[in-house]
């Protein structure tokens, strides 16, 4: 008989970090859904490209560096699901194929792969795919859901806002592949919430937060503030944004607490970006600035720890 | 009632069915054929043997006499011949002298027991002393001589006794049947030693998933003044007697300090059913309630003597059902693996658990990813994921900064981290760095101290 | 005299692979990143601080004792500081449009850590010989640095080197690459690489001696 000796625990709860990454992509399912129905099969192939490059890259770094391959661990489809969500339906090829190499090239891997990269993977890709193609990553086509009626080109609605309330609701609006449709965003947050991947902390304080500072910017210049706060966080990326990018385990605060902060000062830079800013968009660069500032958060925010309170608090 | 409970923690929900198949099994009474009893059985000095090989011993003899204030006697759980006082090799303490009794199952219990009389009328002075003579250590696990709990220094105030019948970790049951079937004892314990401390409070802490162990207890504390059941809302780790304090209280423990500091003493309801029997029936510590159960084919509640081997309480369970992968003494939170079968039990020793093969693999590190489940699981409030950064690096100065002094390696963080990664194995290991270094810079301060004296 | 010219050769090798200012010694990294949005501004830019380096660390190396310690560094600025506004005057005179494209980066050469870094450590050490091959490596190092750098942000940013249409029409010029981000992203990513080079010709070179000993 041969026992195994170890040190306690003895017992691990089921949840891996493979599982939550499939937590992850269950939940990006509906997402991804109605995106490929609503734009047929250019945003279909967008996706396998840029999911297959996420992997190959991520398994040929890992197979040059000599590390462990771990690619079953889904992470490096995630990041490349996340990016292609983020495109235009009408988006080239090469362009998810440059995103997601970025992504896991630059700024995963070299920074020392999963848990150690300090910006949220997608999201950086996305900035720099925006500032290098502007054109192809704001020319958004209006969701034809198979209806056979020609792709037509339209201006981002933010910048027009001309769409109702309903239709950004519904996802019958040009956007993102991933962020037509709200419902499936939506749906999105509750597998994520049931499955208890992520809290409610960061995907509500970051809507709440978009709507409180859109509220109070548009107290002065618009006619109607309450219904210009609705529209901000259902148009653009805004949902998208909080439920499944600005969740990132890796670039977000540890604490609730930490998180409350990080979503809220993701949600001020949005508005400031929005309203007061040269882009009509501001969730790409809100994220990855808080990004940044989580380290400080973690180092910062004070923790209550056992044993060490005041001794006038005692009951 | 009005549930109590403390902050973060976790539950084992998945792990909640293994104390299923022995909560409902009464307690056997369990005899071998010898028993190993190793005399380093409680925290501080071990006990000096004071019987030689071929020597008759009676149960309750004292076989081993207690060395100092940190130290209690220890008794022949059996009856019979020594057979064998030899050092043994014991659960990385290195080697314990230990004492070997061949049963003659005559079950002859020593002729001078010395009974105090009722709980009611017991002199109060005498109460500590018999606990002590009578061998009695914490019995939850950490065996910490329980004489010495009771023995206050100048100017502490102690107003309330807290019995844990917490019992939070997975797997024991050993507990929860002991209140059940012994729960007059356990109160009976419990008044001894609030007449003795001269305290008003008693409170028994059960958590809410033993329904019918709350009811045995309230039935035992009915009518007994001071005495009250506190019904806990299950989590782990609510049996941590800082988290227990603070769950029935609401105080703290300050850090470093002890329970006393907070002016509460807890004890474990098998400590109070021993502190009992040593006052009503002048018995000595010789026996405990221990549940054997995982990969055992009748998993079961034993009442063994203390020094009683692994491999024969698994005969007594009807042997292995599954070829073992890895056993250990203790629920599976905190348990302690052992090397062979032929470890003997001690006095702490509150459950066998035997895992498969597929149940014992050791689990890969991967990455941490920051998910923040152990900040969230860890009841002291620590960042457990930057207290590893630091103990895998060697920087035990930094783990020392990050209050790696307070974990109490519950493995809450351990438990919960998706990543699998070793978090509570590195902390015990920077703690026992960490102290080591403590005490060679005592004694090198002593030291050169001592050298200007002269 | 044949040992001399090696020493030489070594002093000129030095300054281009080994000290390259730009990835081993990471010094003058403002115009690096700033002016290399295309490779003729990269050679205009290394031909400048390179004529500069050369003037200034023999004119340097020629003083080095009379000036006295303490104000060295205000001497060596005045030496520099003429040779700078000679360059800057005969650019302005003969390539008017590089230097409207290299602007401010020109004067700022003055502060140039490079040229102050080896008037400092090694034309104030050294004979003027030794000193002038030392400016001349250095600032071929820096040149060659700037060039690559030049070559391969205009490449990706714009689709050609030196002025020449490379990838042809159909090719989609990465923006970020020649804004001031792309700057610091590409610099990194060179920076790297240079040093994994080197780090890898090391190793081998210490196998060798291994297998050799």
């Amino acid at each position: 008989m041969n026992l195994r000796i170890s040190t306690a625990p003895h017992i691990h709860h089921p949840v891996t970090t493979k599982r939550l990454m499939i937590y992850v992509l269950l939940a990006l399912l509906p997402a991804t859904g109605v995106g490929i129905y609503a734009f047929g099969l250019p945003a279909l192939l967008l996706i396998a490209i840029s999911c297959l490059t996420a992997v190959l890259c991520e398994l040929i770094w890992q197979k040059a560096a000599k590390k462990p391959v771990r690619i079953s661990d889904c992470s490096a489809l995630v990041t490349g699901l996340i990016l292609a969500l983020n495109l235009p339906a009408n988006a080239p090829w090469w362009l998810a194929v440059i995103g997601s190499a970025f992504a896991i090239l630059l700024v995963k891997q070299l920074f020392g792969g999963l848990g150690d990269n300090f910006l949220n993977p997608a999201m950086a890709a996305r900035a720099v795919l925006l500032a290098s193609w502007p054109v192809h990553m704001t020319r958004y086509v209006a969701p034809t859901f198979f209806s056979g009626v020609d792709a037509v080109t339209a201006a981002t609605p933010l910048s027009t806002k001309s769409a109702e309330l309903m239709d950004l609701f519904l996802g019958t609006i040009p956007g993102c592949i991933g962020e037509v449709s709200k419902v499936a965003i939506l749906v999105g947050l509750l597998i994520l919430l049931f499955t208890r991947t992520v809290t409610w902390h960061i995907p509500f304080t970051m809507v709440a937060s978009v709507f409180v500072f859109s509220f109070l910017f548009g107290l002065g210049n618009e006619e109607e503030p309450l219904m210009f706060a609705l529209y901000s966080i259902l148009s653009g990326g805004v949902l998208f944004g909080a439920v499944f990018m600005a969740t990132d385990y890796v670039t977000t605060p540890m604490t609730p607490v930490g998180q409350m902060i990080y979503a809220a000062g993701i949600g001020l830079i949005v508005a400031v970006i929005r309203n007061f800013g040269a882009y009509p968009e501001g969730v790409t660069y809100g994220i990855l600035l808080m990004n940044i500032a989580t380290p400080l958060i973690d180092r910062f925010l004070p923790r209550k720890i056992y044993g060490y309170q005041k001794e006038g608090k005692k009951a | 009632m009005l549930k109590k409970t403390f902050k973060r923690g976790i539950h084992p929900k998945q792990h909640r069915g293994s104390k299923r198949p022995t909560q409902d099994a009464p307690i056997e009474n369990y005899v071998s054929d010898s028993v190993v009893i190793h005399m380093a059985m409680n925290i501080g000095t071990p006990a000096t043997p004071c019987v030689k090989k071929g020597d008759q011993v009676k149960i309750g003899q004292v076989i081993g006499t207690a060395n100092g204030f940190m130290s209690v006697p220890v008794h022949a759980s059996i009856s019979g011949e020594v057979t064998a006082v030899e050092p043994i090799p014991y659960l990385g303490e290195g080697n314990v002298t230990a004492v070997t009794i061949k049963n003659d199952f005559y079950d002859t219990w020593v002729d001078d027991l010395k009974p105090l009389g009722s709980v009611e009328n017991v002199d109060p002075a005498l109460v500590i002393p018999a606990i002590r003579d009578a061998g009695i250590t914490g019995m939850g696990g950490a065996s910490f001589p329980t004489h010495v709990k009771l023995t206050f220094k100048e100017g502490a105030v102690c107003d309330t006794i807290i019995v844990n019948g917490a019992e939070c970790e997975t797997h024991l049951t050993a507990d929860h049947r002991l209140m059940l079937e012994n729960s007059v004892r356990i109160v009976d314990g419990l008044r001894a030693v609030m007449r003795a401390l001269n305290v008003e409070k008693g409170i028994i802490a059960i958590e809410d998933n033993k329904p019918d162990a709350i009811a045995a207890m309230e039935r035992a504390a009915f009518g007994r003044v001071g005495v009250r059941v506190q019904v806990l809302k299950a989590k782990y780790p609510q049996g941590g007697e800082k988290q227990l304090i603070t769950a029935v209280t609401g105080r703290q423990v300050p850090a470093g300090k002890l329970p006393i500091d907070a002016h509460v003493v807890v004890l474990n309801v098998g400590t109070c059913a021993a502190i009992a029997d040593a006052i009503i029936d002048g018995k000595p510590l010789v026996s405990r309630i221990c549940t054997v159960t995982g990969c055992v084919k009748e998993p079961k509640n034993l009442r063994i003597p203390i020094g009683t081997i692994v491999e024969d309480m698994i005969g007594a369970c009807g042997g292995f059902s599954e070829e073992p992968g890895k056993i250990f003494f203790g629920g599976a939170m905190t348990g302690i693996a052992i090397p062979n079968i032929q470890t003997p039990t001690a006095k702490s020793t509150n459950g066998v658990v035997v895992f498969n093969e597929k149940d014992a693999k050791s689990l890969d590190e991967s990455a941490c990813i920051r998910c923040g489940r152990c900040v969230a699981a860890c009841p002291v409030g620590l960042n457990p994921y930057k207290i590893k950064v630091a103990a895998d690096a060697s920087d035990f100065a930094a783990a020392e900064k990050l209050h790696v002094m307070d974990c109490m390696l519950c493995g809450s963080c351990a438990y919960m981290c998706p990543a699998r990664r070793w978090l509570t194995p590195s902390f015990r290991f920077a703690k026992d760095k960490i102290t080591a270094e403590r005490r060679a810079a005592a004694r090198k301060a002593a030291a050169e101290k001592g050298g200007n004296d002269k | 005299m044949s040992e001399e010219r090696m020493s030489l050769g070594k002093v000129i090798k030095n300054g281009i692979i080994t000290e390259n200012p730009t990835f081993r010694l990471v010094l003058g990294t403002c115009p690096t990143l700033a002016v290399t949005t295309s490779a003729i501004n990269g050679l205009g830019m290394g031909a400048a601080a390179t004529f500069v380096l050369i003037c200034s660390n023999l004119v340097i190396s020629l003083l080095r004792n009379f000036i006295p310690d303490k104000v060295r560094i205000p001497a060596f600025i005045v030496v520099i500081c003429t040779f700078v506004t000679m360059v800057q005057l005969l650019m302005q005179a003969f390539v008017p449009s590089l230097y409207d494209a290299l602007g401010i980066f020109i004067p700022l050469i003055v502060v140039n850590c490079i040229i102050l870094a080896r008037a400092e450590a090694f034309a104030s050490k050294n004979g003027p010989v030794a000193s002038a091959c030392d400016g001349l490596g250095m600032g071929m190092g820096f040149t060659i640095a700037l060039v690559i750098m030049g070559a391969i942000r205009e490449l990706i940013g714009n689709g050609s080197v030196f002025g020449m249409n490379v990838l042809g029409n159909s090719y989609e010029p990465m923006l970020l690459i020649v804004l001031a981000s792309g700057g610091f992203l590409s610099y990194g990513l060179l920076l790297g690489i240079f040093n994994l080079i080197v780090k890898k010709s090391e190793e081998k070179r210490k196998r060798k001696e291994a297998e050799a000993a």
